[in-house]
């Protein structure tokens, strides 16, 4: 899997996400963000994330610990991947 | 000294024990229906219907109302209210009197999913509710971090927990996560007590341990050892202790592992089935109308298997129910939901396991209309969803499908 590729699933995943939320899709990833702190995500939304990228790449990020920033999401992705 | 009850920072509201007991004396009218989202309310309204030894039923205050229509509660039953005898509590003392008096006749309604689809009610007595709390000097000084849902059964018996040693309690439940590494280190906090999504979900959120806390306890959800470890470095001094733990029932076993014993001289009330299925004794139960009891047992859908040395684990759940961060929801009761929205033939909603929650729903639906845009109607889907059931009944991914597989008989399948 390719780098651009895994970003835009990750993207995608999260955006997803935030819209539901009624909240603002991000435009790019920003690798320093935190799921929790910064998005706002909550137990749900964290395991909705985890589906929906485990949909698309196979991998489960949270397989091998609980992650919180984005670049551990792309880490995890891009290592299994 | 004015010992402090409540800290709740969300809603920046902090009350000593002689408010407490001042709010208590002033409850002088109560509605046997407590639905109130405020969790001092909530702790307020518990300990006036227990001081009065009058029963009352606990609703969560997001109930939406065809939820409340389901439980069989109208609108006149939910503006019922009584007047009470007047009290006065000079010191905990007192308060310690008042509740052994009206412990012998208050009852409290909670509620629980169903395996019919509407959900049940089962009462708790006093000393059902309180069999695992342990009262003495040992326990003056706990300060607990309060991180359940104050309506359910766990929430209720970690607050009888503290009430009963005057424990100050902070309410980390539905505080911002970001918050609470700092809050239990600013206050001290001995002792949490939690599901298993809720540490997970604030463990990445700690940049140093928490030296202070003593007492660490999961419950709600299947044992997780890659959990455990995690904790041990966040909470290097905690004793970790797993509880299983169930409405009908409150607190049943407890251990400090994956593997569970009965206690000793608990035996007769515990038996497992030939299928696995660990069976409860009624004695040991809540008391309700709506409980099927197979004789003198009750089913509790959990599948066991014993071990080498008669200590016993969790497998798996042999019903429907489905656990998402240790609230058990019917998929049955969603499905209902999902095919009362015009436009939808029919839905299907099942488990998918993650690590985070042990699982999430996800909802297949069936449109009359094939040619619908899904994007929309995902959308309309969601709108109804919010206003008809609480949040963790919602699934949170919904697949468009032409057909839902059935099986031979018309069953659906449950993967």
């Amino acid at each position: 899997m390719g780098m651009e590729n895994v970003k835009e699933i990750v993207l995608r995943a999260i955006n997803k996400v935030l819209e539901k939320k009624g909240k603002q899709p991000l435009s790019e990833l920003d690798e320093k963000l935190s799921l929790r702190n910064d998005l706002g995500f909550d137990s749900l939304d964290l395991a909705e994330l985890t589906v929906r990228i485990e949909d698309e790449t196979g991998i489960d990020i949270f397989e091998h610990g609980i992650i919180d920033k984005i670049s551990e999401v792309l880490e995890r992705v891009k290592i299994s991947g | 000294m004015d010992k402090l009850f409540l800290i709740d920072l969300g809603r920046n509201l902090t009350k000593t024990y002689s408010e407490f007991f001042r709010d208590l004396e002033n409850k002088t009218f109560l509605h046997p229906i407590i639905r109130v989202s405020n969790p001092y309310e909530v702790f307020l309204l518990i300990t006036r219907s227990l001081l009065a030894g009058v029963t009352v039923d606990l609703l969560d205050s997001d109930l939406s109302d065809s939820e409340i229509n389901r439980l069989g509660i109208t609108d006149k039953d939910l503006s019922e209210q009584l007047e009470l005898e007047r009290i006065h509590i000079p010191d905990f003392e007192t308060f310690k009197g008042y509740v052994l008096l009206g412990s012998k006749t208050w009852k409290i309604g909670l509620y629980t999913s169903g395996t019919t689809g509407r959900p049940k009610k089962v009462y708790h007595s006093f000393s059902s509710l309180t069999r695992n709390v342990k009262v003495g000097p040992k326990y003056t000084d706990n300060i607990w971090a309060f991180a359940y849902n104050p309506t359910h059964v766990a929430g209720v018996q970690v607050f009888f927990q503290a009430l009963m040693n005057q424990n100050s309690i902070v309410f980390v439940f539905d505080l911002e996560k970001q918050k609470i590494p700092f809050v239990l280190e600013n206050y001290k906090v001995t002792n949490i007590s939690a599901t298993p999504t809720f540490y997970r979900t604030i463990l990445p959120l700690f940049e140093k341990p928490v030296e202070t806390v003593y007492r660490v306890t999961l419950g709600g959800e299947k044992f997780d050892p890659g959990l455990e470890g995690a904790l041990r470095k966040v909470f290097p001094n905690a004793k970790i202790v797993n509880i299983y733990a169930s409405t009908e029932a409150g607190t049943l076993l407890s251990t400090d592992g994956e593997f569970f014993s009965i206690p000793e001289g608990k035996e007769g009330y515990f038996k497992i089935a030939e299928d696995g299925e660990l069976l409860v004794h009624k004695e040991y139960l809540g008391e309700s109308t709506d409980i099927v009891l197979d004789g003198e047992w009750y089913h509790t859908g959990d599948i066991v298997e014993f071990t080498e040395d008669g200590r016993i684990r969790f497998v798996g759940r042999k019903n429907e129910m489905i656990n998402v961060g240790g609230y058990k929801v019917n998929p049955n009761e969603v499905e209902e939901e999902i095919k009362k929205i015009d436009g939808v033939v029919d839905a299907y909603v099942y488990a998918r396991k993650n690590q985070l929650t042990g699982n999430i729903l996800v909802a297949e639906v069936v449109l009359r209309d094939k040619e619908n845009n899904k994007q929309e109607m995902e959308k309309i889907i969601y709108e109804k969803l919010r206003r008809s059931l609480q949040n963790w009944k919602i699934p949170r991914i919904i697949k468009f499908v032409d057909e839902i597989k059935v099986t031979r008989t018309g069953k659906k399948v449950r993967q």
